[in-house]
């Protein structure tokens, strides 16, 4: 046996580190004239599959390689480290908590001048954009509102949810004398509540209530303020238990199918989970009671747009294209919202949703939804993470309404 | 009978042969050497240069879309010492560190005297004491978030309800959510280090005890004077193990209480990753890593220089 070099071992187990190293997927034309277009998707391939398979059926000359990575942190961090290495999809999301950066970088296509945009809301196009431009087409809304049990509310007089905020502290009170728990809502996000009543409160403003705070014509406390007060006023009156810094979203919807409680705010995703755990109980969604004289609104947001990358070669971005335009027709439309259950709002094809969550419908199709962290113009992250902590500060009773506002202008001039 | 003797005795049969000088003259030693080569290229690639790179960004506005980020100096670093919610992270990493190190400490060594005993389904026990140890700690989060929830329906305020006290907010209350936090740390981690504990009290000859008895030491004096000094090297392993994996915690209480209530049981390591990743603030969590990894670094030497001081005394 030949002796081999005792330093060839060291030196070839370096350099296969470093030829793996070099293993990196690139979609290139084909060789039978068909494009490959790359799609990183947070809709896992078994609900979106069919949608992508159905695109190149009728557009057999684009081919779609589509991979998978789970929302949000996980699809914002994986996408980021992409598009800092220059290997970022041909199309990918763009979300609440990546848009700042994909629009300030230049790392989006402009979309405003395509032709698949007009029939989209212009709520969810203005959303993914900025002075005129559209950088996502977001095909689709989610809105939240107030699910009530309904048997539960005839026990104290009531047929549905009040339409003012001082009418459904009374019903409250009243479910409470009757030994029902009334409402839970849970301190681990910006509550529906405010999200909705700051969303009724800037429909009727112009400049919009997030562009006189960021623009430094108003601020958190003076805007925030008096709608923080209206909402700790459920904790002042003993209406809402302040444990509810302590809940999440399930474990009050557990209680609202065990029939314990009145009324939760809920999305459309908890129908399906409802009727699962409660196929006996009567129940329905209503929008959120209105406060300071305003009209019952809902909170919601936009899904996240379909983004096209401009670092792809033109033949690529033409490709994204159709298969943006394909998303955006009747038929693509009709596909998505048959395997995700996202309500779509383009205007050439009505989804059917479940009868439960009609109320919210046209909230969403309208675009009267509202979501502060996506309304934001900048810091979106940041001052949610600081709203969040600071809202469970004032739940506890540890700072006032409007030491909260004020702790979010402060955070808002230091980011 | 005294721990000294016992030490050295144990010293004495425990201590390796002289190493012998290896032969070969510098050829063998470079051969030897260029079998370092890979690990050492690792460690450059993998440690080195990323944690200059880390360094490098916390200099600059870097958002992690761009490499072409602005330089600002210290400026990351001033808005860090400047932020309540950062110090409010650092002391309860702190606090959880120390916290679980002494208490998992204490339980494991205590626990691993009786798990050393013979009795009937002593494997079985060991077992079930090491489970909690095998599921990742986001799952037991979210499990005992349920356990502790608030609500007259949780697990705990049921059976409380049932003894006629009223709920208690064991997540609504900073206090009692840093408890809960710290709890199933202890909980989740107990076990595991029991095992580690056992594995070196089986190295223990039994006739130290033997000898100690017929000398007529009592049980306590046994395990003062024989069990814990022969165990400081792995207490001194445990210990740096604890106060490490304290030290960057961050699935746990992000699934119990989301760092929550207000910024009372975040962590470092949960605002670097929030920082860095969803909010694209890539310079400022830079900075944040450089901070966190010489606290560490200077936290486990100091603790390291202790446990040895610990274990020179105690042997």
């Amino acid at each position: 046996m030949a002796r081999q070099h005792p330093y060839l071992a060291s030196g070839l187990a370096l350099a296969m580190s470093f030829s793996l190293t070099a293993c990196a997927g690139a979609s290139d034309d084909n060789a039978d004239g068909t494009t490959t277009l790359t799609f990183l998707s947070w809709v896992d391939e078994e609900r979106f599959g069919p949608v992508v398979e159905a695109f190149e059926a009728d557009h057999p000359e684009i081919d779609i390689e589509m991979t998978f990575t789970p929302p949000v942190n996980e699809y914002v961090q994986a996408l980021q480290t992409q598009v800092l290495s220059g290997t970022a999809p041909d199309v990918f999301l763009i979300a609440a908590e990546n848009k700042t950066n994909l629009i300030d970088g230049g790392h989006v296509v402009d979309l405003s001048g395509e032709d698949f945009v007009k029939n989209v809301e212009p709520f969810n196009l203005e959303t993914y954009g900025r002075d005129g431009a559209y950088y996502g087409l977001s095909l689709a809304s989610w809105a939240g509102g107030y699910v009530y049990n309904e048997d539960l509310l005839a026990e104290a007089g009531y047929d549905g949810v009040p339409e003012t905020w001082d009418e459904f502290l009374r019903m409250c009170e009243k479910l409470k004398d009757a030994g029902i728990t009334p409402f839970l809502e849970p301190a681990d996000g910006i509550p529906f509540t405010m999200a909705a009543w700051l969303g009724a409160k800037t429909e009727g403003m112009d400049p919009t209530l997030d562009q006189q705070i960021f623009s430094g014509a108003s601020s958190f406390e003076e805007e925030w303020t008096p709608l923080l007060e209206e909402y700790n006023r459920l904790f002042e009156d003993d209406v809402m238990t302040r444990d509810v810094v302590g809940l999440d979203g399930q474990m009050v919807l557990d209680e609202f199918t065990a029939g314990r409680l009145a009324v939760m705010p809920a999305g459309g995703w908890t129908v399906s989970s409802i009727l699962e755990a409660a196929p006996e109980m009567s129940w329905s969604f209503a929008q959120i009671p209105g406060v300071d004289g305003r009209e019952p609104y809902a909170a919601g947001a936009a899904s996240p747009g379909y983004a096209i990358n401009s670092a792809s070669d033109q033949e690529h971005q033409e490709a994204a294209k159709v298969f943006l335009a394909w998303l955006a027709s009747p038929e693509g439309t009709e596909l998505i919202f048959e395997q995700t259950g996202d309500v779509t709002v383009t205007s050439d094809f009505e989804p059917q949703v479940d009868p439960h969550f009609e109320p919210l419908v046209d909230n969403i199709r309208s675009g009267r939804i509202y979501l502060p962290m996506i309304a934001w113009e900048r810091s979106e992250d940041v001052l949610n993470v600081e709203a969040i902590a600071q809202l469970q500060r004032m739940v506890t009773g540890e700072i006032t309404p409007r030491q909260m506002a004020s702790a979010l202008d402060a955070k808002l001039a230091a980011s | 009978m005294s721990a000294i003797v016992v030490s050295k005795a144990h010293d004495a049969a425990t201590r390796p042969a002289k190493r012998r000088r290896s032969g070969g003259g510098w050829k063998q030693i470079a051969v030897n050497q260029a079998f370092l080569l890979p690990l050492g290229a690792a460690f450059v690639f993998l440690v080195v240069i990323p944690l200059g790179q880390t360094f490098y960004w916390s200099l600059t506005d870097f958002t992690g879309y761009d490499p072409d980020a602005s330089f600002i100096g210290l400026a990351n670093y001033a808005s860090i010492l400047k932020d309540p919610s950062m110090l409010a992270g650092l002391g309860f990493t702190l606090l959880y560190a120390v916290a679980t190190t002494a208490v998992i400490t204490v339980l494991a060594i205590s626990l691993a005297v009786q798990l050393n005993k013979v009795f009937a389904g002593r494997n079985f026990v060991r077992s079930v004491w090491f489970f909690p140890a095998v599921p990742s700690m986001a799952i037991l989060g979210l499990v005992w978030r349920y356990i502790f929830s608030p609500l007259e329906s949780g697990v705990i305020n049921s059976v409380l309800a049932k003894l006629g006290i009223a709920p208690v907010g064991w997540l609504s209350d900073d206090g009692l959510a840093r408890f809960a936090v710290v709890v199933v740390g202890v909980w989740a981690a107990t076990g595991w280090h029991a095992v580690l504990y056992t594995a070196y009290l089986q190295s223990i000859p039994e006739e130290y005890y033997e000898v100690a008895k017929i000398d007529g030491a009592s049980p306590r004096q046994q395990f003062f004077g024989i069990t814990l000094p022969l165990l400081t090297p792995a207490i001194v392993i445990s210990t740096f193990l604890l106060m490490t994996g304290g030290l960057k915690v961050f699935d746990l209480p992000y699934a119990l209480t989301g760092g929550g209530p207000g910024f009372a049981t975040q962590t470092i390591t949960q605002s670097i990753i929030i920082a860095g990743v969803s909010q694209g603030r890539s310079g400022m969590a830079s900075a944040l890593a450089v901070l966190f990894t010489i606290a560490v670094a200077a936290l486990t030497f100091g603790q390291l220089r202790l446990t040895r001081a610990l274990e020179r005394r105690l042997s």
